[in-house]
């Protein structure tokens, strides 16, 4: 069983995560107006691709925080 | 602070104090705004990717751009193809012969401009250069050449047919 304080480390750590995930979206973010600009469509693609994915991921972490 | 859609467990209703967790509740929000974003920029970025490939499907439909008179020979004349907010440019280099690219640099999509002097095309962000008649790269770090537009001279007018990625 965990503790409450292990609770609120393992909370704390998802958190950390989901920021990093939201930080690489907005990197993604830059680089699809990039490819946007210069027309690439193929790079705007695959942004779009991992962008959903990470969002994916994000959502799936949601699932793990305490009610 | 509690979330009011979810209701309160049946031991906080026997035992209504506030414990040290309860911040946690609040990391769990905060968490939430972040998926929320994070789902947003999603979004946004199949929305670009769409826009992208909408505008490259677009290669514009045949109209006259300008009289063959209005252009000296060595001049430039700037317009918008194949959408309005295309910048497009053409050059008249010979009595008979225009050519026309899309203004936008291959590289980061500054606007390019022709130097007569060196008889080429130039983007002053980051020395790109191209060929006049080609649009192909000539130096610095544009990846691609210069998106090429059709152009016919009927009668008076020049005429843009079509535009090429």
């Amino acid at each position: 069983m965990r503790t409450s304080q292990q609770s609120r480390r393992a909370t704390s750590a998802l958190v950390v995560y989901v920021i990093i995930l939201v930080a690489f979206q907005v990197f993604l973010l830059t680089v699809a107006v990039e490819a946007f600009q210069t027309d690439k469509e193929s790079l705007a693609w695959a942004t779009a691709a991992v962008s959903v994915a990470l969002a994916a991921a994000s959502v799936a972490l949601l699932r793990y925080f305490r009610p | 602070m509690n979330d009011p859609e979810i209701p309160a467990p049946a031991w906080k209703l026997d035992f209504p104090y506030e414990a040290a967790a309860e911040e946690e509740v609040t990391r769990r929000e905060f968490a939430r705004y972040l998926v929320g974003g994070a789902v947003v920029m999603a979004a946004g970025n199949v929305g670009l990717a769409a826009w992208t490939q909408l505008r490259s499907i677009n290669t514009g439909e045949p109209r006259a751009i300008v009289a063959l008179n209005d252009v000296a020979v060595g001049d430039t004349h700037l317009f918008r193809y194949p959408a309005e907010h295309d910048p497009a440019i053409l050059v008249r280099l010979a009595d008979q012969e225009v050519v026309a690219f899309s203004q936008k640099c291959t590289h980061l999509g500054c606007v390019v401009f022709y130097e007569a002097d060196e008889s080429r095309w130039h983007c002053p962000c980051h020395e790109g250069n191209f060929d006049t008649r080609t649009g192909a790269v000539l130096s610095g770090p544009p990846p691609r050449p210069l998106g090429r537009i059709d152009i016919e001279i009927r009668g008076d007018m020049i005429w843009a047919l079509g535009a090429h990625a």
